[in-house]
């Protein structure tokens, strides 16, 4: 009854702080905030899950009840979570308080509705990491879009409309792509499930239970249902070239929503695809290895190189993120321990650093009102802590080693390296990490243009170091990522217990 | 087996905890956090004189300390160890106490003239410090890598510790990016040691350099990849960690961000080019050089590199202004001589140099920082002159460094240069085939540079301290107290003697056994052990030299008389009461050599000039054509006009329905395809 007593009392925590006024709704989505993380983290402490949660395995904190009749289907109340699904609950509750606290400085209107959302997203996001019926994981997946529509579209910067409905329409149109995948597999496996439960899908596909469905024989309905559920998740993601309405959201979203966007919603894509394209259907994904691993090195380097290109700080911080995703898209095809483990070790990895980027700009934004390299240099003069934490953050994208973005990096290209789906798999490991390179090229060339050189800022404000409650989420995330950094296994051990069911997986078709 | 051995992880911890101590409570502390750093490096020197001694009592180490990631099932598990044999013994007395002496300086160069942020300063130092002893004694080739990127970082924290000027930051970007493209291809290598081996253990019964002789001999199969021969994919993976190798040993062509890098204080460079950063990447090739004894390519290749970077780096040398830029130079040639020397076999010959060079290149920038510090900071050689009578120990320290890096019998730089010669003609004499003939090239290459080093060094020489004083601060240098003075005399007195642990041509003139150094790194471990790498080199399944046997007197005295004519040249142009500046009848080269050979201009060009331009018609192509079919797509279809004003103008209600609706929507999609509601 764990997850649902989490789930709950974000529920509450939203409601109650819609009903706040607005100059307490802040403090208290802070104080409400931390119930989830105490929760989360009780649950970390307790887990005895092993194995896969879709493939037989033991799962933690289970409830299956039938919870209404749909058709032929039963419709369950299915949440539980394994080794890949843990991780991201943590990561979910830690980065949503961290992202309150770091909206008390920007956000100075309609405080109670922004914190609201804020908490609102939080518990959609937990009931997509934790449900393991379709049904369940559908509704919570799309009530992440709502809450994010409004906090990008309310809050945002000048071309918040735009941005707020581009992300909207751009993921709902994915989702219904992803949907028809997913329900055509459902009608391919006919009467051998009864439920939309995962592990009864996934077990099913792996029974060999699929059939033709609307003129489409076993294998081409497998490649079509894989290729639209690719789709679908490739745009939250997001995966170039479906990525143009990330920079648009983000270069408008407000800090603390960027911190959420592109630290726990671009996982809900890297989660699904796990859960759904590579643990469902893996012959197909063998099958695609190529274009799928083409993909992985296209978002890689062509997102680093476009991160060249930006002036934006959070533009940068932004592209980068489809760099950083690209790379769990290439452990994953590998299909191996370090491959895919360390795939989902990156979800964790690069929402914590991806939020300390995000956060550390917008800590100079604050101050600044401006993101823009050319309009200020020699800000580490004024802004000695910020611009410290800035480094350390910045070289933790850089993937130094004992910080957790090494950690995920190097298990990631381990594992593609000596993955078995290709011949080539050396090369286009190899490729991609001349990813490693082209990030170090533009935060090197944005914090020597920003932070370094003879202080100077075009603007009217006063440049003084930011106030605590600004600089203690970045330490906070600094001090976990160098935490993950040294000591992966705190994670790792379990993100491999559920991954290696996935491995064993053979052909069903 | 407990014993002082047990204490070696104290040696990382130490500079560690002066780190932390340094950047938490430095501000509060008497010189800035200076005293725990000379505290914890002295310590850490002590424990490594012990650990010294242990290793030459004959006891090694190599343990399991701590399992980073813990592989399930079949997947390896990636550990940090300590591996504690004759070499990284000696190389962990040579770190500590250059750090010690550096730290000491620091107290002069820093502490007394006034620097602001000396917290950050010595918490750098100290996990510099760590991190390059971590490296130093890493087990494995994945805990090396990880420490050579610290080393990285730590170089790019304290190389642009002037954070509030404009070159600082630009030179520490510049090194960590260059280095980083090195680091990129070591990356690999590592991930493909794991591939090929499934252990990246450099000592032990997994240790991948014997997996990979014995695989040689047919034992057991490893993984190779892309369809290679075990030789071939053998070569590519030495390659790729080279590539590490060549980026923070500042070889050709990955050297050009070591003479930016002199934008750091002095001490640090002493630090960064005698002991850390760039001595990492030549103990790297040394630490696994049982490796690369297997693929005769890979070194011909690194005796190319070597001794063309010794010899490209020496010409750009002859030519500078500042004092700091010529010992760049020099750092950047002698790393190459020790490059030269793995690639023709003489492990022990560059192990050599890379120890007297620590101690005479740490001397000579701690000296030039004496200089600086005389000179108001004031780097001009032709601003100098005459500061002989002024400051004497700086004088006579500065000048045992320099016959020492010239290569002048019998202090220190003579010895090790020469072996690492005789190693390189004997082996290209005796070696058939391609291979022998491209030994000869690379040393003919090392040869000549024998001559400019002499040239350059006694240039700089006569130009600071020689002569008459050529400005008003040259009349008039500031002082400076024991803190100083100490760190170069320790230094001085090494650099004079320390070649007398390996005296190969003493030892064939009179017959005495004098090559002590040999012995040392003949005990240990048994497959890290000199004779082994000679054994594998000699061998049918290894490289296949051959040494000639020539004696080591003849090339010897070649060597010190080509160093003498350098240096005889230096005195006639440059010891006289009022020098020009000679080099300017070089004409078009001069200019050439002054601005490198270009080699910036092109890097440069290469960032700016190609993946700039590249980045920004991505962009374009990103915005325009990317992101055009998506607005495209979604202004000719639903959002087309109009309606998109509309539904953006609408009330929050309106986007709550838009959502329920599409919601609903589908659900009923879903309800009337599957039949749910017949």
């Amino acid at each position: 009854m764990i997850i649902e007593a989490l789930i709950a009392v974000t529920f509450l925590a939203a409601l109650v702080t819609f009903v706040l006024p607005d100059r307490y709704a802040g403090k208290a989505a802070f104080a409400l905030s931390l119930a989830p993380v105490v929760g989360s983290l009780y649950m970390w402490q307790q887990y005895d899950a092993s194995g896969n949660a879709l493939l037989g395995g033991n799962i933690a904190f289970e409830t299956d009840v039938v919870w209404l009749q749909l058709g032929q289907y039963d419709i369950h109340w299915m949440v539980g979570v394994d080794g890949i699904s843990m991780p991201l609950v943590v990561l979910t509750t830690i980065l949503t308080t961290l992202a309150i606290v770091s909206a008390w400085t920007p956000i100075s209107e309609r405080q109670s509705q922004f914190f609201g959302l804020m908490l609102l997203m939080e518990a959609n996001l937990l009931g997509v990491f934790t449900a393991l019926d379709f049904f369940v994981w559908f509704i919570f997946w799309e009530a992440v879009l709502l809450p994010m529509y409004f906090l990008i579209g309310v809050w945002g910067g000048p071309r918040r409309k735009y941005a707020a409905i581009k992300f909207f329409v751009y993921t709902n149109i994915a989702s219904l792509v992803m949907f028809i995948g997913f329900v055509s597999l459902v009608f391919g496996l006919g009467d051998s499930i009864t439920s939309l439960r995962l592990p009864e899908i996934a077990q099913a596909l792996q029974a060999g239970q699929l059939g033709s469905f609307a003129g489409l024989s076993a294998g081409a309905l497998a490649s079509v249902a894989f290729i639209a559920m690719f789709i679908g998740f490739a745009v939250k993601v997001p995966v170039a070239p479906l990525h143009t309405w990330l920079p648009d959201a983000h270069v408008e979203a407000p800090t603390p929503v960027s911190v959420m966007l592109a630290g726990v919603l671009l996982k809900m894509g890297t989660y699904a695809l796990l859960r759904f394209n590579f643990t469902m259907l893996p012959e197909t994904a063998r099958a695609f290895a190529l274009p799928i691993a083409l993909l992985a090195v296209a978002s890689v380097i062509y997102g680093a190189l476009l991160a060249l290109a930006q002036q934006d700080l959070k533009r940068i911080v932004a592209y980068s993120s489809v760099s950083s995703m690209g790379y769990v898209i290439l452990g994953l095809i590998a299909y191996t321990t370090y491959g895919v483990g360390g795939a989902t070790f990156q979800m964790v990895a690069h929402g914590l650093i991806s939020g300390l980027m995000f956060m550390a700009v917008g800590v100079i934004y604050n101050t600044t009102h401006t993101r823009m390299v050319g309009d200020m240099s020699g800000i580490a003069d004024r802004m000695p802590v910020t611009a410290g934490i800035f480094v350390a953050g910045a070289f933790g994208y850089m993937g130094l080693p004992l910080m957790a973005g090494f950690a995920a990096e190097f298990f990631i290209f381990k594992g593609a390296f000596e993955s078995t789906v290709m011949e080539a798999m050396p090369l286009f490991t190899g490729a991609a990490m001349f990813g490693i390179v082209i990030v170090a090229g533009y935060l090197l060339f944005a914090m020597q243009r920003t932070l370094f050189g003879p202080f100077r800022f075009d603007g009217d404000y006063d440049i003084t170091e930011a106030p605590f409650h600004d600089v203690a989420p970045l330490a906070v995330l600094l001090l976990l990522t160098i935490v993950l950094g040294v000591s992966p296994d705190i994670f790792f051990t379990m993100i491999q217990d559920a991954v290696t069911p996935i491995l064993e997986l053979g052909g069903a078709f | 087996m407990a014993g002082i051995l047990d204490f070696a992880p104290a040696i990382v911890l130490l500079p560690f905890l002066s780190f932390l101590i340094a950047l938490g409570a430095g501000r509060y502390m008497p010189k800035g956090g200076a005293l725990a750093g000379i505290g914890a490096t002295a310590g850490s020197f002590v424990l490594s004189i012990a650990t010294f001694f242990a290793v030459s009592g004959g006891q090694t180490y190599n343990q399991h300390i701590y399992t980073w990631a813990t592989g399930a099932g079949d997947a390896v598990s990636l550990d940090f160890g300590l591996l504690i044999d004759p070499l990284s013994s000696m190389m962990l007395v040579i770190v500590t106490l250059v750090a010690v002496l550096v730290h000491i300086f620091s107290l002069g160069y820093m502490n007394d003239e006034g620097e602001t942020g000396l917290p950050r300063y010595y918490a750098g130092l100290g996990l510099f410090t760590a991190s390059m002893l971590a490296f130093v004694v890493s087990s494995n080739l994945l805990m090396a890598f990880m420490f050579f990127e610290l080393v990285g970082l730590c170089s790019y924290l304290l190389i642009g510790f002037w954070f509030r000027q404009q070159g600082p930051p630009s030179a520490a970007k510049k090194a960590f990016l260059v280095t980083r493209f090195g680091d990129y291809f070591f990356l690999i290598g590592v991930v493909a040691v794991f591939a090929t081996f499934g252990s990246a253990a450099f000592a032990g019964p997994e240790a991948f350099p014997v997996l990979a002789e014995e695989a040689l001999h047919g034992e057991h199969a490893v993984n190779t990849f892309l369809g290679m021969g075990e030789q071939a994919w053998f070569t590519v993976v030495g390659l790729l960690v080279l590539g590490g190798v060549v980026g923070k040993s500042a070889q050709f062509p990955l050297h050009t961000w070591l003479p930016d890098a002199m934008e750091g204080p002095t001490p640090v460079s002493a630090l960064i080019h005698a002991a850390t950063m760039v001595a990492a990447g030549v103990y790297l090739v040394a630490r696994m050089y049982g490796f690369y004894a297997l693929t005769p390519t890979t070194l011909g290749i690194i005796a190319l590199v070597g001794g063309f970077t010794a010899l490209f780096a020496a010409t750009m040398g002859v030519v500078k202004k500042e004092i700091k830029q010529v010992l760049a130079y020099s750092t950047i040639s002698q790393y190459g001589y020790m490059m030269l020397g793995l690639g023709v076999g003489g492990y022990v010959a560059s192990t050599f140099h890379l120890l007297t060079h620590a101690f005479f290149k740490a001397l000579l920038f701690l000296g030039a920082g004496a200089v600086i510090i005389a000179m108001h900071h004031n780097e001009n050689m032709w601003d100098m002159g005459g500061l002989k009578e002024k400051m004497p120990v700086t004088y006579y320290a500065f000048l045992s460094g320099s016959l020492a890096l010239a290569g002048i019998v019998p202090f220190a730089g003579f010895w090790s240069k020469d072996e690492i010669l005789y190693e390189a003609l004997n082996h290209g004499l005796g070696t058939d085939g391609g291979l022998g003939t491209v030994f000869l090239i690379a040393y003919a290459m090392g040869l000549i540079a024998v001559f400019f080093t002499g040239f350059y060094t006694f240039r700089m020489v006569f130009l600071t301290f020689h002569g008459e004083p050529r400005s008003e601060t040259a009349r008039d240098p500031h002082g400076f107290g024991w803190n100083v003075k100490f760190p170069l005399a320790v230094l001085g007195v090494l650099a004079a003697v320390t070649g007398l642990v390996n005296m190969a041509p003493v030892e064939d003139l009179t017959g005495i056994h004098l090559t002590f150094l040999h012995d040392w790194l003949d005990g240990g471990i048994s497959s890290l052990t000199a004779h082994h790498y000679l054994e594998v080199l000699e061998s049918g399944v290894g490289a296949g030299l051959h040494p000639a046997g020539i004696g080591s007197i003849a090339p010897g005295l070649v060597s010190l008389a080509l160093a003498l004519a350098g240096a005889g040249l230096a005195y006639r142009l440059y010891n006289v009461p009022e020098p020009v500046e000679h080099t300017d009848k070089l004409g078009s080269i001069k200019t050439v050599l002054y601005n490198n050979y270009y080699q910036d201009e092109y890097q440069v060009w290469i960032a700016t000039g190609v993946v700039q331009p590249i980045s920004r018609a991505l962009d374009k192509f990103d915005q325009g054509i990317v992101d055009g079919v998506v607005n495209g797509v979604s202004s000719v279809s639903l959002f087309a006009g109009g309606r998109v004003k509309r539904i953006q103008t609408g009330v929050v209600s309106n986007y709550a329905a838009l959502l329920t609706l599409g919601l609903t929507a589908l659900l009923l999609g879903l309800g009337l395809l599957g039949g749910w509601f017949a």
